[in-house]
């Protein structure tokens, strides 16, 4: 049966713009960067203190392992929500573990923490991940560099 | 139809003529080669990036033309609606691969409110609408710069702090697109006689290149040649003539608007204030190097003119600096050349529509002599 307000063509351009704004939420999902830091320090949790290791191996999804020694805290880039931690580290028996940990990033959440020491003492993910919210310092403005190509030249701002 | 008859010296004069800023590039190229001193590989490896970085900007000009609209200058709004959906990826961090589509669906709606703006301007000055596309620019870029440089970070918000001027709102000259740079142009690479070629961003462009092909056989692009054609014409035959021309400038902004994000991922740096600035210039002059003319292109004119134009661009400052001695004097050289082919093109078209006229006239009279003669 035919609509007679709406015709086929208004529907498939409807289609078409709904389309086109799902594909857009779905890159903003898939690409959003955030950055995880990976913390090995001794943290206290709920009065239990979870003690840095002295070498550990971290890796998040298929990127390259990082090596963390006691104190050290590196980061990793990461596209979208969904994660996966694996740890690797020798206790003191010197027995090898591995721990793997899915994890999600909150999509309003730039950088998270991780802290690898609570994380291996099998804490709830909300003691091990949480925000990071850079410390914001007054610092003069950055010199601000230009890398142009040819067609460029003639015209500064 | 007879064809004029004329002399052999006659018909090379014609095809001399003809291909005059081509010809003239090349000679320049095969000049400027030899003095610059590089090594063929290293100008092959340039040309290769320079056609993956600027084809797309330039192929977006070939509809309007189509349409009888001239050069469209006006490409520069795309231009800047591609910025902007660059700006707020650059905000939102969105990189990678879905960072660049991202940008092209946000500048997509941007892109047509100018094209449409800048259409129904156009349809306001028939028969001048290079000019007033050239203006349209300068306009949009006012309102561009009013948004960028005032609105962002204080109405429309920015959290990147990085992005924003000390002052608090405004975006900082430059726009560090490193997360995006090359994403496209590195997803695929062949290597071949020490050249890299980004397949990926060739196929985009071979795409387009079917989609113009496909696109002339269209409806929409058979009533785009005949408006072009002959305006009255085609509104004799019942063609929309004003919607069509609107059509025309829509479809060219919103593809030099996603030829912009093609050409900055290479880059890898968005100069807020100035990348949209020359960006159609440069593409018009590369398309008319190619041999296109006002009313007459096509893709073959697209890949010849950027080989040509930016193989000029390359050997020009150091040829300039082996011959005399100052590489700046290449550096103007390049700005020079740029728009003096376009004044050559122009010129040159008005020569030829006038020669045509009078070849027409020469024909003419031709076949009326030929009646005459066959009825004595």
């Amino acid at each position: 049966m035919r609509c007679p307000l709406i015709s086929k063509t208004t529907l498939l351009k409807i289609g078409l713009i709904i389309l086109i704004i799902v594909i857009g939420i779905w890159m903003f999902l898939i690409g959003k960067m955030h950055t995880v830091l990976l913390d090995n320090k001794t943290i206290e949790v709920e009065g239990i203190s979870y003690v840095q290791l002295p070498i550990v191996e971290v890796q998040i999804d298929n990127k390259e392992k990082i090596e963390l020694a006691a104190r050290d805290r590196d980061l990793v880039e990461v596209t979208a929500q969904r994660h996966k931690i694996t740890v690797y580290y020798t206790d003191k028996l010197f027995n090898e573990h591995k721990i793997v940990k899915k994890f999600k990033i909150p999509l309003g959440y730039d950088m998270v923490l991780i802290s690898i020491p609570a994380l291996i003492g099998e804490t709830d993910v909300s003691d091990w991940l949480s925000e990071y919210i850079p410390p914001t310092a007054v610092v003069a403005p950055q010199a601000e560099t230009e890398t142009v190509d040819e067609l460029g030249i003639d015209f500064s701002f | 139809m007879s064809s004029l008859r004329e002399t052999k010296f006659q018909r090379i004069l014609n095809t001399l003529e003809k291909n005059s800023v081509p010809l003239l590039f090349g000679v320049i190229v095969i000049f400027g080669i030899p003095l610059s001193g590089y090594s063929l590989n290293y100008l092959g490896q340039e040309i290769v990036v320079r056609i993956a970085r600027n084809s797309f900007l330039i192929i977006a000009l070939l509809v309007p033309i189509m349409a009888g609209m001239g050069l469209n200058f006006g490409m520069t709004l795309g231009a800047m609606a591609g910025q902007i959906g660059l700006i707020f990826i650059a905000d939102w961090k969105i990189i990678g691969i879905p960072g660049m589509v991202l940008a092209m669906i946000i500048s997509t709606p941007l892109s047509i409110l100018l094209g449409w703006l800048c259409g129904k301007i156009l349809n306001m000055a028939k028969g001048r609408e290079m000019v007033t596309s050239y203006i349209i620019g300068f306009f949009i870029n006012g309102v561009y710069q009013l948004i960028v440089l005032y609105g962002m970070g204080s109405v429309i918000p920015i959290k990147n702090s990085s992005l924003v001027l000390p002052r608090g709102y405004g975006i900082r000259n430059t726009v560090n697109l490193i997360k995006i740079r090359k994403v496209f142009d590195n997803l695929i690479v062949i290597k071949l006689f020490g050249i890299s070629f980004p397949i990926a961003t060739f196929l985009l462009i071979a795409a387009l290149c079917l989609f113009i092909i496909w696109f002339r056989k269209t409806k929409l692009g058979q009533d785009m040649r005949a408006v072009g054609q002959d305006m009255e014409v085609a509104r004799a035959a019942g063609i929309k003539v004003e919607h069509t021309r609107i059509l025309s400038v829509i479809i060219s902004t919103v593809l030099a608007g996603y030829g912009m994000i093609v050409y900055l991922q290479n880059i890898g740096t968005l100069n807020t204030y100035n990348s949209h600035m020359q960006i159609g210039m440069f593409s018009i002059a590369a398309l008319l190097v190619g041999g296109a003319t006002v009313n007459k292109a096509n893709i073959g004119n697209v890949f010849l003119g950027v080989t040509l134009f930016h193989l000029m661009f390359i050997v020009s400052p150091t040829a300039g600096k082996n011959l005399i001695g100052e590489a700046q004097l290449g550096e103007y050289f390049r700005v020079f050349v740029s728009y003096g082919v376009i004044t050559l093109a122009l010129v040159l078209y008005e020569i030829r529509k006038r020669r045509d006229a009078d070849r027409s006239g020469r024909l003419l009279a031709q076949n009326q002599m030929d009646q005459r003669e066959i009825l004595e």
